[in-house]
């Protein structure tokens, strides 16, 4: 089942003992001899991924959840994707991206906000224009030109994403409204919410080069924060304020 | 007493903020004022409450007491996350 794959332009063999990963994996299946690191899975990694989501679980007061083995080494197999990730100045970064006409539109909060809903709605206001990159972990590179989001396997429980590259132009922080209004934020005040959406590594070294990689990420994009409710108006406000700053 | 290893002390936009790895288990962050920056620098160092009060005299103008109370305000507030090692 070992097999390589190019995530976020970069060669990443991957060696699991469940399919499912070659199943998620397979349209970022490419023939190389070489590549920049390999992933291996053992059985400890799946207990612990058991273990993290069952303490999760526990702290926010919901009943423990069950999952297979082979669900779970999908998400070993990213964690160890993203703790190398930062030597290649990329992050994993918890949101909903939309491209429109070719631009990155990143829309982050904390989980059952509303993000998917959302960029959903910029769907059905743009049509074809508007097409997912991913809808929950993209992987974002900072290069000299500025930020380049990704899509990945890692999609979400509706599966939406593309295996394409686009320049990430915006990061807007969610929440919920009665009424639909947005504002620009400074990188100060989005900083926290940044830090605590991007994925955050075990070893000290590559959380230091990640929290480097935010600050670039942080000054290379606009900021925004939308208050919005469900309503197609709120794909509206959000998209013609960003697009005009643009 | 010395920063946990799993605490990252970084500097953004002149600002000292604590970040845990994911290894910590405080998830949150800590931004502070210019007292908990001071503190966090020193405590990049092995070093002892007795010094870090010592170094922050030389470097705030505030009577000794008022700096001794607000650098066991910081260290008691960094414990309780489990970002100092004694």
């Amino acid at each position: 089942m070992d097999q390589i794959y190019k995530i976020a332009d970069t060669l990443i063999r991957i060696s699991p003992i469940n399919p499912k990963i070659v199943t998620i994996c397979k349209e970022y299946c490419v023939v190389s001899t070489h590549y920049a690191f390999e992933i291996k899975t053992s059985p400890s990694d799946i207990a612990f991924e058991r273990c993290k989501s069952a303490r999760e679980d526990e702290a926010e007061g919901h009943p423990v959840r069950q999952f297979s083995d082979a669900y779970l080494e999908t998400l070993a197999v990213y964690r160890k994707i993203a703790e190398k990730m930062p030597e290649y100045d990329t992050v994993l970064f918890h949101g909903s991206c939309v491209a429109v006409d070719g631009v990155g539109y990143l829309f982050t909060a904390k989980s059952g906000t509303g993000k998917s809903t959302h960029t959903r709605l910029w769907r059905q206001l743009l049509g074809e224009r508007a097409v997912m990159v991913n809808d929950d972990k993209p992987l974002i590179r900072m290069t000299d030109g500025g930020a380049i989001i990704y899509g990945t396997p890692w999609d979400g429980k509706h599966h939406l994403s593309a295996n394409i590259a686009v320049p990430l132009k915006v990061v807007c922080i969610l929440t919920r409204a009665n009424e639909n209004t947005i504002r620009p934020l400074t990188v100060s005040e989005a900083y926290p919410m940044l830090l605590q959406q991007v994925y955050r590594p075990m070893d000290p070294a590559a959380m230091a080069k990640t929290l480097s990689l935010v600050d670039r990420l942080a000054a290379s994009v606009r900021l925004w924060k939308l208050g919005c409710n469900m309503e197609i108006e709120a794909a509206q406000v959000a998209y013609e304020a960003m697009k005009g700053s643009l | 007493m010395k920063l946990n290893k799993d605490f990252i002390l970084h500097v953004s936009g002149g600002e000292a903020v604590l970040v845990p790895t994911g290894n910590a288990k405080f998830s949150g962050i800590v931004r502070g004022n210019k007292t908990l920056g001071a503190v966090l620098e020193l405590l990049k160092e092995e070093t002892t409450e007795e010094q870090i009060v010592t170094a922050m005299k030389t470097r705030f103008d505030a009577p000794e007491e008022i700096i001794a109370r607000d650098v066991k305000k910081a260290l008691d507030g960094l414990r309780k996350i489990g970002a100092v090692d004694e």
